[in-house]
């Protein structure tokens, strides 16, 4: 590979590890100084509030099936439905992704069998 | 630190990085097929993995480099679409206990990543927490560079002998997401907010802003957050 694209790589590298990094020292750096004050940090409200948004819309990018079709969808709604009623009734992490990724699994693979068979 | 607590959260980490293989296994294989296909070895696409580490804009800069489009753009790009990472370590910071190794280990910071630790660490013992950080990034990370050097070496064979692997296993992610977000529907104004946010990532992933669904989204939720507040303040004022 040319070296110039390996330039053009290693600059992405070193600007996404500084999007992580940086204000990840800037925000310590903040809390260090009120604490050295006595006097207590708080995050902006309206970073705090970013962040559980930012878990809302990456799920909400992530229901989109890989090759959607009906019976793609059909299978991700079951899946969250599964996934939720598992979550609440064991507040657990791994059991209700397994459950959901299982159920969806069934649901795909019977909706894509009827799908076949179907005439036409 | 002792080594006991190290260890002790290390391999929660590992447990807890557990559900993120079926969502990113498949999106690296697809990756090293990709890379692979517009002119990259095996071993760069490899490299790009273990080094940008940011899933969607390692796609946008192999598309971007294969067609030729100028290096300068390409890089900005990427760094236009991993943009959004710049809120995740403020939001861990609160608690992350002191440690040296925190720079160093936001190389692993993903979106689930972020995910994971915004939900995990709060409820977590100070002396776990940088063994939990190790262990949980490094089975995501490990996974993706894994993965994209399967797909590069025979990822064709491997989706078309799996077909239904390779549709099924990504559905994780969205069922990990779900687990790490249903605690925070504890309230009115955070469910409806969350319902505004996830329904504008959906939609926006569909239409033509796909890049850019992710921000968008949570801006659409912060804006709902603000004038769900400011009309809850008003009706109070009025109550009073």
């Amino acid at each position: 590979m040319q070296i110039d694209i390996w330039i053009a790589i290693v600059v992405a590298a070193i600007g996404t590890y500084a999007l992580r990094v940086g204000p990840l020292l800037w925000t310590q750096r903040h809390f260090n100084k009120h604490k050295a004050n006595n006097t207590e940090a708080r995050l902006p409200l309206w970073l705090s509030v970013l962040g559980p948004l930012m878990i809302a819309a990456m799920l909400g990018t992530s229901l989109i099936p890989k090759t959607p079709s009906t019976a793609s969808w059909i299978a991700t709604v079951i899946g969250t439905v599964v996934t939720v009623f598992i979550w609440r009734k064991t507040k657990s992490l791994g059991l209700p992704v397994f459950c959901g990724v299982l159920s969806f699994g069934i649901v795909f693979g019977l909706v894509l069998g009827a799908d076949v068979k179907l005439p036409g | 630190m002792s080594q006991l607590s190290l260890n002790s959260g290390l391999k929660q980490g590992v447990i807890d990085g557990l559900p993120l293989l079926g969502g990113y296994i498949p999106v690296a294989i697809s990756f090293g097929v990709i890379a692979v296909q517009a002119g990259f070895s095996t071993l760069e696409a490899t490299l790009i993995s273990a080094f940008i580490y940011a899933g969607a804009s390692q796609f946008l800069l192999v598309a971007m480099v294969a067609s030729g489009a100028p290096l300068w753009l390409a890089v900005c790009m990427t760094l236009l679409v991993n943009v959004r990472h710049v809120v995740y370590a403020p939001n861990l910071v609160p608690y992350l206990p002191q440690s040296k190794a925190w720079p160093y280990l936001m190389h692993g910071l993903t979106d689930q990543i972020f995910a994971l630790a915004h939900t995990c660490l709060p409820g977590m013992d100070d002396t776990n927490k940088v063994g939990w950080f190790k262990g949980v990034s490094m089975v995501a990370w490990l996974s993706w560079i894994i993965g994209t050097a399967l797909g590069g070496i025979g990822g064709d064979s491997l989706t078309q002998q799996w077909p239904m692997l390779d549709s099924v296993m990504p559905f994780a992610l969205p069922a990990l997401f779900l687990v790490l977000l249903a605690p925070k529907f504890s309230s009115k104004l955070w469910s409806l907010t969350l319902l505004v946010t996830m329904t504008a990532a959906l939609v926006l992933a569909l239409s033509t802003f796909k890049n850019a669904a992710i921000p968008l989204a949570a801006m659409c939720g912060a804006i709902t957050y603000y004038l769900l507040t400011l009309n809850g303040e008003r009706k109070q004022s009025h109550a009073n």
